[in-house]
C-alpha cells in the first residue's frame, strides 16, 4: 500500500529522522556491545578491574563444565517454554483472529493489559497465590483436597510457570497478527474444494500462519534465555540459569570479564540455535515434507 | 464420472462444536491464568493481618494508609512517573521519526538502519541492563558520575524506542503516501504536508506506541534494577520489599502500580474505537 | 487560437538503467483537452508526474504557460491532480477536503466556505454532503469531490492519472460525460492519462499515443482511428481488418497495390490514403469493420474479398462477423442489427468497400 520513495542517505530530511535513533542504539546498544566484547579479554585483581589483555576468563569458560551445565538447563527451559508458549498461543490467537467477534477488543484489552504489568508485580503475585498457606491451597482446601495440594513453588515447575506465564502475550499477538493476514476467501476456497474444517485449517491456515509462529518462537526463545526473575522468585534460586549466574558474576562476585564473557557466550549460542533452526526450517521447506 | 464427496474424520456439525470448546476454552482459561497474580495481588493488599495468608484475618485500608504514610514508597512513585513520562516522550518521538524512514525510504543502509533500530527488541533485557551498566560504570569513571535517574532514563529509552517504531511502523506501513502527494499538489509545503496530512494520520499509531512505551516505562524492572543506582521506582521498591520478606504492604503498591495501566489501556481503546 | 500552455522539450528520464521517456517533446494549447493514451509502462504517468513536479526529468525542459517549471515543487506549480486512486483525505470532511488547497492559501474561512458550495454546485454534489468522510460516499460521489478539491484553486491545467479506471462500466459513462461538460464549461485545460483509447477517443480534442517512453502518434480521435500510425495503434482501439499488401509503386501521385484474394477495380491509391513515410514493400491495408458491406451478386466496389463466416456475435445496435478469407486470413466486419440476420455461419459472402475508406501503412514504425 505504502509507497516507497527512493532516497540518497544523506537527503537531510531522511537524516533528521533517522539519526536520533542511530546515535541512540549505536550509544547505548552497539557501543556497550562492543566494549563488553573488549571487557571480556581482560583481567581482575581485587575485584577490581585491570585494563591488561588476557585469555584467562576465556580459558576459564572453557574448562569449567559448571558454566556449561547450566547453560544446557537455560536452554532447556527456554525450549520448553517456546513449546509450551506456542501450544497455549496458538488457540487463544486463532480464537481472536475468527471467532469472538463482539468481545474480540475487550479480550485484547484484557491481554494486553496483563502484557504491559510489570513482570516484578506478577511473579510476586503467582509467590503469593503458590505459596504453601497462599490462594492455591486455600481453594484446594475448600473443593476438598488434602494438605497441601499445591506444592511446587521453588521448584523448576513453578519457574516454567512463570516464564510461561510473562512471554504467552508476545505469542499469543505475534501469531494473532499473521492469522488475521490470512485472507479468508482462501479458507473459503478450500471449503469449496471439499475441505472439512479441520483439513482447511491443517492445509491452508496453519501454513499461512507459519511466519508468525516462527517469528513468536525466536522472540521467546531470545527472552527466555535471559530470564533472571522467574528463576529467582519463583524458583527460589535453586537451579540457577545463565542469567542469574551472569548477575551473580557481577554482583557478587565482581568479575566483570567473567560476566561479560556469560553474557556473550549466552547471546552466541542463543543466536546459533536460531540460526540452526531457521536453516532446518528453510531446509524443509524447499525439500518438502519429510 | 463424479468424483466422491471427501469424507471428513468428524460430521461437520461435530467438528464445529470441538472446535467451539477448543478455542473459547483455551481462551477463558488463559484469561483467567493472565489474571490469577493480579487478582492475587489485589486481594491480598486488603488484607487485615500482617502477613499475606488466607484466610485474612479481616478485609481494611490500612496497608494503603501505610502506603501513603511511607515516604519511600511515595519517592519511589514519584521517580516512576518522571522515568515514565520523560522516556515515553524520548521513546515516541524517535521510534515514530525511525519508523517513518524504515518504512517509507528506500535507501543504501535501509537494511542495516532497521536492524539496528530494532535490535534490543530480541536482547533479554536484564542482558541489556548490564551491559549498559558495564558502559556507564567506564564512562562515569572517565566522565565522573553515577548511576541513577538519567541513566535509568537512557536504558528505558534504548529498550523503549524499538518497541514505539514496530507500533507506528504498522500504521506507516497502512498509510497511503499518495496522500502526501495530493497534499503537495493541493500547495502544501513539506511542514505542513507533515501538519495537516502525515501526522494526524499517523496519530492512532502514536499514541498507542506512546501509551505503550509508557507502559513498559512504568512497570519496567530489570532496567531500572540494573541502572537506577540507588534510586527507586515502584517495581524495584517491590523487588527489595519480597527480598526483606514479605508483608501486605507490596500488594498495595502493586495494586498502585496497576491503576495507571488500566486506565491508559481502556483510554487508548475508547480513541483507536472512535477514529 | 491563444499561446500554448504547456511546452515540453526532449524529456528524459531514466530510473536506474530503465528508459521511462526517450525524449518527449508536446504543446499543449490553452484550453485544450488531452489525452495521453497507451499501455501501461509506457510513460504517460510518468510524463504526468513531470508536469505535476512530483518526478525531476535527467534532461530537457517543461514550461507551463511560458514559465519554466525545473525546480520548481508540485506545491508552486499552477497544475493540479485527480489521482488514480483519488487521495482523499481520510481524517478530513469533504468540505475539508475541498477547501484544502485554499486554506494552504491562507485565503479567509468565509471565501473558502462559499468557493466550497461554488464547486459543489458545479459538481452536482448534495450541499449536505459536506459535513460528511469520503468513505461515506459512493465511489462516484468520491470521484466529484476529488475533482472538485483539485479545481478550486483553480490550475492553469488539471491532470487527471486514470481517475475513471476503477469504476463500473456505468458510472464511467456518466463521468466521462461529466468531463467533457466540465471542461467545456471552466474552460480549463485538461491533460487525462488513461489505458482506455475508446475514452481518450470520446473525450479529448487530441490523443497523444505513447510506447515505451515515446510518443507514437499526436493528432484529432478521426485520425487516430482511421489514420493510425501503425498496426499498434490501430489495434488499440476496437477490432480492425488489416490485410497484407505489397506496394509495387509509390509516388507523389499515389501508390500501386498488389494483394493475392484482393479485387480492386483499380489497384492505384491515391497519396493521401498511404502513410506519408511508406515506401515500396509488403505494407498493411487497413479498414474498419463498419465501412465493410455485403455485396450481392453481380454489384462492385473499388475493393472486394470473399470470405467465409465463422462467428456472429450479435452486439445489440449492430452484429459483428467474424470470418476467413480463402487463405485463412481473418476478416472482421459489422452491420447494423437487423431483425433477421442476413447471413450465417458458414455462408460465403463477397464485402466490399470504396477507396476513401482504407489506409495503407507500415506494420510498424520506429517512432
Amino acid at each position: 500500500m505504502s509507497g516507497e520513495i527512493d532516497r540518497s542517505w544523506r537527503d537531510p530530511e531522511l537524516l533528521a529522522k533517522a539519526l536520533p535513533s542511530v546515535i541512540l542504539q549505536t550509544g547505548f546498544f552497539l557501543a556497550p556491545l562492543l566494549m563488553t566484547m573488549a571487557l571480556t579479554f581482560q583481567r581482575t585483581k581485587n575485584f577490581q578491574l585491570t585494563w591488561t589483555w588476557s585469555l584467562e576468563t576465556w580459558t576459564d569458560i572453557f574448562t569449567k563444565p559448571h558454566y556449561w551445565t547450566i547453560l544446557g538447563h537455560t536452554l532447556f527451559m527456554a525450549i520448553t517454554c517456546v513449546v509450551l508458549c506456542l501450544l497455549i498461543a496458538f488457540p487463544v490467537a486463532y480464537a481472536l483472529a475468527t471467532r469472538l467477534r463482539a468481545y474480540q477488543n475487550h479480550v485484547k484489552v484484557l491481554i494486553t493489559f496483563a502484557f504491559l504489568t510489570d513482570a516484578t508485580l506478577k511473579t510476586f503475585g503467582w509467590v503469593l497465590f503458590l505459596d504453601k498457606n497462599g490462594a492455591a491451597n486455600y481453594i484446594a482446601r475448600l473443593t476438598g483436597f488434602e494438605g497441601d495440594a499445591v506444592n511446587i513453588l521453588f521448584t523448576d515447575w513453578a519457574t516454567m510457570l512463570g516464564m510461561v506465564y510473562n512471554l504467552l502475550s508476545f505469542a499469543i499477538f505475534t501469531i494473532y497478527l499473521s492469522i488475521d493476514a490470512i485472507d479468508r476467501s482462501l479458507i473459503l476456497a478450500a471449503y469449496d474444494a471439499g475441505a472439512s474444517k479441520f483439513r482447511a485449517f491443517w492445509e491452508v491456515t496453519l501454513p499461512l500462519a507459519r511466519p508468525g509462529i516462527w517469528a513468536a518462537s525466536v522472540l521467546i526463545f531470545l527472552l527466555a534465555v535471559g530470564v533472571f526473575l522467574e528463576p529467582k522468585v519463583l524458583g527460589g534460586g535453586k537451579s540457577p540459569m545463565s542469567a542469574e549466574l551472569i548477575r551473580q558474576t557481577f554482583e557478587t562476585r565482581v568479575n566483570w570479564p567473567l560476566g561479560a564473557a556469560l553474557t556473550l557466550v549466552l547471546m552466541v549460542v542463543a543466536v546459533f540455535i536460531v540460526l540452526l533452526f531457521n536453516r532446518i526450517y528453510s531446509l524443509k521447506r524447499h525439500m518438502g515434507p519429510i | 464420472m463424479a468424483y466422491p464427496t471427501p469424507t471428513p474424520w468428524l460430521n461437520a456439525r461435530a467438528e464445529a462444536r470441538l472446535a467451539n470448546v477448543l478455542l473459547y476454552g483455551a481462551t477463558a482459561a488463559v484469561l483467567i491464568f493472565f489474571y490469577i497474580p493480579i487478582f492475587t495481588l489485589i486481594a491480598f493488599s486488603f488484607q487485615e493481618g500482617r502477613y499475606p495468608t488466607l484466610p485474612f484475618e479481616g478485609v481494611s485500608l490500612k496497608w494503603y494508609a501505610a502506603l501513603f504514610q511511607n515516604s519511600s514508597a511515595g519517592d519511589a512513585l514519584y521517580n516512576s512517573t518522571v522515568i515514565a513520562v520523560v522516556a515515553t516522550l524520548f521513546a515516541t518521538v524517535i521510534g515514530s521519526a525511525a519508523a517513518i524512514v524504515a518504512v517509507r525510504y528506500r535507501f543504501r543502509f535501509r537494511i542495516p538502519f532497521t536492524g539496528l533500530s530494532a535490535a534490543p527488541l530480541a536482547f533479554p533485557q536484564l542482558l541489556l541492563g548490564i551491559v549498559l551498566l558495564l558502559w556507564f560504570s567506564v564512562l562515569g569513571r572517565t566522565f565522573n558520575f553515577n548511576t541513577g535517574i538519567v541513566t535509568a532514563i537512557i536504558g528505558h529509552v534504548v529498550y523503549i524506542t524499538p518497541f514505539a517504531m514496530v507500533i507506528v511502523a504498522v500504521q506507516v506501513f497502512n498509510f497511503d503516501a499518495t496522500l502526501e502527494d495530493a497534499a503537495r499538489d493541493c500547495g502544501a509545503t513539506t511542514v505542513e504536508v507533515y501538519r495537516y496530512v502525515t501526522l494526524p494520520l499517523l496519530w492512532p499509531g502514536i499514541f498507542s506506541a506512546g501509551i505503550f512505551a509508557f507502559l513498559l516505562s512504568w512497570g519496567n524492572f530489570y532496567l531500572t534494577y540494573s541502572l537506577a543506582g540507588s534510586t527507586r521506582t515502584l517495581p524495584t521498591f517491590v523487588f527489595s520489599g519480597i527480598a526483606t520478606g514479605s508483608s501486605p504492604l507490596y500488594p498495595a503498591i502493586a495494586t498502585v502500580v496497576f491503576i495507571p495501566g488500566i486506565l491508559l489501556v481502556i483510554l487508548a481503546d475508547r480513541i483507536r474505537r472512535k477514529g | 487560437m491563444a499561446g500554448n500552455i504547456l511546452e515540453i522539450r526532449d524529456l528524459r528520464k531514466n530510473f536506474g538503467a530503465y528508459q521511462a521517456l526517450k525524449g518527449v517533446s508536446l504543446d499543449v494549447a490553452q484550453g485544450e483537452f488531452i489525452a495521453l493514451v497507451g499501455p501501461s509502462g509506457c510513460g504517460k504517468t510518468t510524463l504526468l508526474k513531470h508536469i505535476a513536479g512530483f518526478e525531476e526529468p535527467n534532461s530537457g525542459s517543461i514550461a507551463i504557460d511560458g514559465q519554466q517549471m525545473l525546480g520548481v515543487p508540485a506545491a508552486a506549480r499552477p497544475t493540479s491532480m485527480v489521482f488514480q486512486k483519488l487521495a482523499l483525505f481520510p481524517h478530513m470532511t469533504v468540505a475539508d477536503n475541498i477547501g484544502f488547497p485554499l486554506k494552504l492559501r491562507k485565503v479567509d474561512a468565509a471565501t473558502i466556505a462559499k468557493r466550497v458550495m461554488a464547486m459543489i454546485e458545479l459538481m452536482q454534489l448534495k450541499p449536505e454532503y459536506l459535513s460528511r468522510f469520503p468513505r461515506q460516499l459512493s465511489g462516484g460521489e468520491q470521484q466529484r469531490v476529488a475533482l472538485a478539491r483539485s479545481m478550486i484553486s483553480e490550475p492553469k491545467l488539471l491532470l487527471l492519472d486514470e481517475p475513471l479506471s476503477a469504476l463500473d462500466v456505468k458510472l464511467k459513462k456518466v463521468l466521462q460525460a461529466e468531463l467533457k461538460r466540465l471542461h467545456r464549461s471552466v474552460g480549463v485545460t485538461f491533460v487525462h492519462v488513461t489505458h482506455d483509447l475508446e475514452e481518450a477517443i470520446m473525450l479529448a480534442d487530441r490523443i497523444c499515443v505513447m510506447r515505451a517512453g515515446e510518443i507514437l502518434q499526436m493528432g484529432g480521435p478521426n485520425d487516430i482511428y482511421y489514420r493510425p500510425a501503425d498496426s499498434f495503434v490501430a489495434g488499440f482501439i476496437g477490432d480492425t481488418n488489416l490485410i497484407p499488401v505489397e506496394i509495387a509503386e509509390n509516388n507523389a501521385s499515389g501508390a500501386m497495390l498488389r494483394a493475392p484474394g484482393l479485387h480492386a477495380t483499380d489497384p492505384r491509391v491515391p497519396a493521401g490514403f498511404v502513410a506519408a513515410d511508406l515506401g515500396t514493400g509488403p505494407a498493411l491495408l487497413m479498414v474498419r469493420p463498419e465501412l465493410m458491406s455485403p455485396l450481392v451478386p453481380g454489384e462492385s466496389a473499388d475493393f472486394s474479398i470473399e470470405v467465409t463466416i465463422t462467428e456472429v456475435f450479435c452486439k445489440g445496435g449492430t452484429v459483428q462477423f467474424r470470418s476467413i478469407m480463402a487463405d485463412g486470413a481473418p476478416v472482421i466486419f459489422e452491420l447494423p442489427g437487423a431483425s433477421r440476420q442476413p447471413a450465417d455461419i458458414g455462408d460465403k459472402v463477397r464485402l466490399g468497400w470504396p477507396k476513401r475508406d482504407i489506409y495503407v501503412f507500415r506494420e510498424k514504425v520506429a517512432a
